[in-house]
């Protein structure tokens, strides 16, 4: 009897798999939405962050939840990777914006280190 | 038959392009009544990335400060912000800093020159293989259109083939005809000959029958021919003769 990987994938993974990592969203509905596409999110629409007046703004943090952290996190990486990486005629942007990324990062996490080379003392 | 594999390799060759599209099985899905195309349409791949400045701030960024600080706003803003960063050493200039910036100007200098013929030749390059599969696709295509219309010429061919077998038809049957006429004839003239032959014989036997007959005849009559009546025959002629005789003088 053959076994799909897929399966033998999932009762590896069963704890992972409870989180949904892997698996379509719970608002996702392909009759509906048509083919899946990584960068949109499927559930509610809530009012964009841009047009939320100041009264709404606790009630619009309210509603974050930070189990949608990680789904947050992919969208934006896959709306990035639609927009400068994966168009037919690609130009350095992808490479210019991973290098300066980059670079802020490791000098934020190297920041402790570097602090000690300063060339003054003093700064205004 | 020989179709029929063609167009299943077809199947199992064709690629799969990189711009999201559905496969034919969810293509039934897609179309059913609830589809949504208003609110989320079917994505398309761009051919051109989104557009930035320096190589990596987006465009976006600038036209979102245009209305309030105008054109040089951004650049402004980056100018202070860097003046600040580096007067409160909060980005050291230490050795690194000019390693990097040494690196900077040198792929600054590469991206600008070299960057243009390499995009012209991965976009040659690219488009090679997609024309490949669009050419393979409409090639097939156009192959089967022809193979089409060569089956519908066959067709048109092989009614005329039906006409052809009616004239084979009909010549048989004329041969077969001119054979049946040439039996009957030769039978006519055999059964004329035999028939011919029967009354050839029949005929020579009456005329035999008859010269037999009559030889007889005469030569009984002559055998019976006494000498007394051949006297008296004999005198009567003449007296007859002279009867005559005086008729003609």
């Amino acid at each position: 009897a053959t076994v799909s990987f897929r399966r033998l994938q999932w009762s590896v993974l069963t704890p992972v798999a409870n989180m949904g990592i892997g698996e379509y969203p719970a608002e996702y509905n392909r009759k509906v939405h048509g083919p899946y596409d990584p960068a949109r999110f499927y559930g509610k629409a809530d009012i964009p962050f841009g047009q939320v007046k100041l009264g709404q703004l606790g009630a619009w943090l309210g509603r974050r939840r930070i189990t949608g952290l990680p789904g947050a996190v992919s969208r934006a990486y896959w709306s990035w990777q639609h927009k400068y990486f994966l168009p037919k005629k690609t130009g350095f942007a992808p490479f210019g914006q991973l290098m300066v990324g980059l670079m802020a990062f490791f000098y934020a996490i190297n920041y402790g280190k570097i602090i000690h080379h300063r060339n003054h003392k003093y700064h205004w | 038959m020989l179709s029929r594999i063609a167009s299943r390799s077809v199947q199992e060759l064709r690629p799969i392009l990189v711009a999201v599209r559905p496969t034919s099985t969810a293509a039934a899905v897609d179309k059913t009544e609830e589809r949504d195309e208003v609110n989320f349409p079917r994505r398309v791949r761009p051919i051109e990335p989104g557009k930035v400045r320096m190589g990596f701030i987006p465009e976006e960024w600038f036209q979102f400060l245009y209305p309030k600080t105008g054109v040089t706003g951004p650049y402004v803003l980056g100018v202070g912000l860097a003046t600040f960063l580096c007067s409160k050493e909060i980005y050291v200039m230490e050795h690194e800093y000019y390693t990097g910036l040494s690196i900077l100007l040198m792929m600054v200098y590469s991206v600008k020159k070299f960057g243009p013929p390499l995009a012209k030749y991965l976009d040659k390059e690219i488009e090679e293989i997609e024309s490949s599969w669009v050419n393979y696709r409409e090639g097939s295509i156009a192959n089967m259109k022809t193979s089409i219309e060569k089956e519908k010429e066959a067709q048109w061919c092989a009614q005329g083939e039906k006409m052809l077998f009616d004239a084979k038809r009909e010549n048989v049957a004329l041969q077969l005809e001119a054979a049946y006429r040439e039996r009957l004839v030769s039978v006519y003239s055999e059964v004329k000959k035999r028939l011919d032959y029967q009354l050839e014989t029949a005929n020579v036997k009456t005329r035999l029958h008859q010269k037999h007959m009559v030889d007889w005849i005469v030569s009984n009559v002559k055998s019976s021919i006494t000498p007394a009546q051949e006297a008296a025959a004999l005198k009567q002629c003449f007296a007859d003769l002279k009867a005559l005789a005086p008729k003609a003088a």
